[in-house]
C-alpha cells in the first residue's frame, strides 16, 4: 500500500492516479506472469496485459489480476503488442501516460513511482537503465553498440535501448507511434526519440534475467542493425 | 539438342504442370493461367531457338544470347522481389490492424464497456467491427 500511496503522490502535478496504465506485452508469459502481476498491482490497479497470441495460459492468468486483458489471435511481436496496449490505454481509457513492462519479471514495478515522477516533470520518454556490468557480454556488447549506433546516426546517446522498461506521455506515443512489430521495437523508439528531440530521462533499475534463452536472438540483431539504416532515411 | 536446352525446356513444361494444378484448384483465373501459360512457352522456344533472339541481341549490342538473357531474368527475378516484399508488408500491415482491431472489439464486449471512439481503423474491417459491437 506504501508503494500505491507514492505511486499517487508521484502525480500529484500533471498526472491523475487515473491516468497512468501499466502495460505489460506477454507472450509465453504463464511462469512469470502470475508474479510479475502480483507486483505490479500491489502498487496500482491500472494494469493492462496485451497476450500476443499465446499458446499457454497468459491470457488466463492475467484476467485473474485485471480485467483489461487484450488478446492477439496469432502472435504478431512485441513492437505490436505494445502498441495494442498503448492504442487502448490511450484511445479507450483515457490515459495521459504509459508505463511498457516485460512480463517475464525482469522489471521491478516498485520502481513505477519514479517514472512516473519523472514524466510529471519535464521528462516525455523515461527509460530504465540496467546495469551494464552485470549483464551477459555478448548482451552488454549489443547493448553499448545500439546506444552507440544511435548516437551516431541520430546524434543522441541514450542508454540501455533494448531494456523494455519504458514511461512515456500521450504526447510522446504520437510523436513516437512506431511501426516496428518485433523486438526492433526498442531500437525504433530510441531512434525517433533522438530523432523528434523528445526529453528523454532515465531511471537505474536493477538487471534481472531469470531465461536468457527468451527474447532476442542474434537474427533480430541483426534485423535491427538493418533497420536503424533506412529509418535514419525514412524518420 | 544440347543438355542445357533439355534441362531449360523441361524445367517449363513442369512449370506449366504447376499452372495447370493451380488453375485446377481455382488459385489462377483463366486470365492469369493464360499469361503464365504463354510465358512459359516463349521460355522454350526462346531456349529450343535461341537464334531468334539474335536480332534483338544485335540491336541491344549485346555479345551473346546469353548474356540478354541473364539480365532479362535478372530483371524478372529483382522487380518480382521488389513486388513481393512491399506485397508482404502491406499484408503484415493488414493483418496487424486486423488483430488488433478484433482484440478491441472482444476486451469492449467482455468488459461492457463502450468504446470512445473506433479502434484503430483495419483495413476492410472496419464493417465487421462495428456489427459486432452492436
Amino acid at each position: 500500500m506504501a508503494h500505491r500511496s507514492q505511486f499517487t503522490a508521484a502525480r500529484r502535478d500533471r498526472l491523475t492516479a487515473a491516468s497512468v496504465w501499466v502495460v505489460v506485452p506477454a507472450y509465453n508469459e504463464a511462469t512469470y506472469l502470475s508474479r510479475v502481476l502480483k507486483k505490479i498491482t500491489a502498487v496500482t490497479k491500472h494494469v493492462i496485459v496485451v497476450d500476443d497470441g499465446s499458446r499457454d495460459k497468459t491470457a488466463t492468468i492475467a484476467r485473474r489480476f485485471t480485467d483489461q486483458v487484450l488478446v492477439h489471435a496469432v502472435n504478431l511481436g512485441k513492437g505490436a503488442a505494445m502498441k495494442t496496449g498503448c492504442d487502448w490505454a490511450f484511445t479507450q481509457l483515457g490515459a495521459k501516460a504509459v508505463v511498457l513492462l516485460d512480463g517475464d519479471d525482469q522489471h521491478d514495478p516498485r520502481l513505477l513511482p519514479e517514472f512516473v515522477q519523472l514524466l510529471g516533470g519535464k521528462a516525455r520518454l523515461v527509460c530504465g537503465v540496467r546495469v551494464l556490468s552485470q549483464m551477459p557480454l555478448l548482451r552488454r556488447v549489443g547493448n553499448e553498440t545500439a546506444s552507440i549506433l544511435i548516437w551516431l546516426l541520430f546524434g543522441q546517446y541514450i542508454k540501455d535501448i533494448p531494456s523494455g522498461y519504458k514511461a512515456l506521455t500521450k504526447k510522446a506515443y504520437q510523436q513516437l507511434r512506431w511501426q516496428s512489430s518485433g523486438y526492433e521495437v526498442e531500437m525504433e523508439i530510441a531512434a525517433r526519440a533522438a530523432r523528434s528531440r523528445i526529453p528523454v530521462s532515465a531511471v537505474n533499475i536493477p538487471t534481472i534475467y531469470h531465461d536468457t534463452n527468451k527474447g532476442m536472438t542474434m537474427l533480430d540483431v541483426l534485423k535491427m542493425i538493418s533497420q536503424v539504416f533506412s529509418w535514419r532515411i525514412t524518420i | 539438342m544440347t543438355i542445357f536446352q533439355f534441362v531449360a525446356s523441361s524445367f517449363a513444361f513442369f512449370m506449366m504442370y504447376v499452372v495447370s494444378i493451380h488453375f485446377k484448384k481455382r488459385n489462377l483465373s483463366a486470365a492469369e493461367t493464360s499469361f503464365w501459360v504463354t510465358t512459359w512457352t516463349v521460355f522454350v522456344v526462346m531456349a529450343l531457338f535461341p537464334n531468334l533472339l539474335l536480332g534483338v541481341v544485335d540491336v541491344l549490342r549485346f555479345g551473346r544470347v546469353f548474356d540478354l538473357l541473364v539480365v532479362i531474368a535478372f530483371m524478372v527475378v529483382s522487380s518480382m522481389v521488389f513486388i513481393n516484399y512491399f506485397s508482404h508488408k502491406e499484408l503484415s500491415a493488414k493483418l496487424e490492424r486486423y488483430v488488433r482491431a478484433q482484440a478491441f472489439a472482444e476486451l469492449a464486449t467482455t468488459t461492457k464497456r463502450k468504446p470512445r471512439r473506433k479502434p484503430a481503423p483495419a483495413v476492410g474491417t472496419r464493417k465487421r467491427v462495428t456489427r459486432k459491437r452492436r
